[in-house]
């Protein structure tokens, strides 16, 4: 135990002291480093790769962000999604459009110019949709005339809607020139949940899946483009004064 | 900057305690069975067990045997808003004059309510509970009839069935 306390502590050491001589080199070679803001907007490949394989789904989410300050940015995600669950009991499709705003924190230290993001962000989440339940089965404990029948619905639910909170963490990185590639994993939390008479809401659009409880869980896959619009000189005495209160 | 990462750590354990929902627990209440409850008609409080008891539904060959029960779980058609079954006492008997054989239909309407993913829907029935319907129950195809040839009374108990913890139909022999 001690050990370990030892040798992470040394780590750290090591660490710092390539951060203080990072920052020193700075402030010799260059005078001036300035921040660029502006607006990143991007599409989630991940749903419109599920949406050319996966013959039961369509969706599309737009995701765009707004450097606010150094480490936080506005963001958002906006979408529409087309899904039809098959499972052994039901069969229904869910379609409907969400959006979520919230924020990133860039937990990211940045050297020099790099314009990377390792973040954790909040998010609120609103989704308008509809179900169509397709087809169900009448579950039979003792089915001792033979009849499980299977009944083909196509009961329409519609005007449902729910909204979360999600925590997301993610990862954004500048790939070339002002192209980002970068992932989220997210926890969902319901706040509230419209249910349709006589079923429920198995598929939310943007939460996605339900479970017996309010949790869900998402994942996005990125490609953005950055738009500059204006940048801010970094004052060099201030990260180091940041780093400091961090600890 | 702990906060949200504390925040973080505790959603991720909460997942840790939800529950495999694809696969229908045996304990979730899904579709009923009509429960009959045999009583004594010398002593109409106290319950009495059969023996022997085969009932078998309409236009099937193989019953359902319940010995020494006083209590029993009788399927209804999913798909039919009636339901007949031949109830044989002492089926099987060697002496032929012991087997007594009534048949009881029981009228009712259906109504589908969902469960949940594993489950889908199930069925509640009604039993049915209106001069203009067919009785509940109907004895020996005689509908003014309340016994038959070793059913003494019939009494119903509960008209919707919802659970199988509760008794519906109650036969006194």
């Amino acid at each position: 135990m001690k050990r370990t306390s030892k040798y992470i502590f040394s780590i750290c050491f090591v660490l710092s002291s390539f951060l203080m001589q990072a920052q020193a080199k700075k402030t010799d070679s260059i005078p001036v480093k300035t921040n660029r803001y502006g607006l990143r907007v991007g599409v989630d490949l991940f749903k419109l790769s599920r949406s050319f394989y996966e013959k039961d789904y369509k969706g599309l989410e737009v995701v765009g962000d707004y450097r606010i300050s150094k480490k936080y940015y506005l963001a958002g995600e906006l979408g529409n999604e087309n899904k039809t669950v098959n499972d052994t009991q039901l069969s229904f499709t869910t379609q409907g459009t969400y959006f979520k705003v919230g924020f990133d924190y860039n937990v990211y230290d940045n050297w020099l110019d790099m314009e990377n993001m390792v973040y954790l962000g909040m998010r609120y989440g609103v989704s308008s949709f509809s179900q169509r339940l397709n087809s169900y089965e009448i579950y039979n404990a003792h089915p001792y005339f033979a009849d499980v029948p299977t009944v083909i619905s196509g009961d329409k639910f519609s005007g449902l809607s729910a909204q979360w909170i999600e925590v997301a963490l993610g990862v954004n990185a500048k790939v070339f020139n002002n192209f980002y590639v970068g992932f989220s994993f997210r926890l969902n939390n319901l706040i509230t949940n419209k249910k349709p008479e006589n079923f429920d809401n198995l598929y939310i659009p943007g939460f996605n899946r339900t479970y017996n409880g309010n949790f869900g869980v998402g994942f996005n896959y990125t490609v953005s483009y950055f738009l500059p619009i204006y940048k801010k000189k970094v004052v060099v005495i201030a990260p180091k004064k940041e780093v400091k209160k961090k600890k | 900057m702990r906060k949200i990462f504390l925040l973080v750590l505790v959603l991720a354990l909460s997942f840790s305690s939800c529950e495999k929902d694809d696969i229908c627990d045996a304990n979730t209440p899904t579709t009923p069975r009509l429960i009959i409850d045999f009583y004594d008609i010398t002593n109409p409080s106290v319950t009495k067990n059969v023996t022997n008891l085969g009932i078998v539904g309409e236009g099937l060959t193989t019953g359902i045997l319940f010995n020494a029960v006083h209590k029993i779980q009788v399927p209804l058609r999913l798909t039919d808003d009636s339901t007949k079954y031949s109830f044989v006492l002492n089926a099987g008997n060697a002496n032929t004059s012991l087997i007594y054989t009534d048949v009881l239909q029981f009228n009712y309407s259906r109504k589908t309510v969902f469960v949940s993913r594993a489950c889908g829907y199930k069925t509640l029935f009604d039993l049915n509970n209106d001069a203009s319907l067919p009785n509940p129950y109907i004895i020996n195809n005689t509908p003014t009839a309340s016994q038959g040839i070793w059913i003494k009374n019939i009494t119903v108990e509960k008209y919707n069935l919802e659970t199988e913890n509760e008794t519906h139909i109650k036969i006194y022999f």
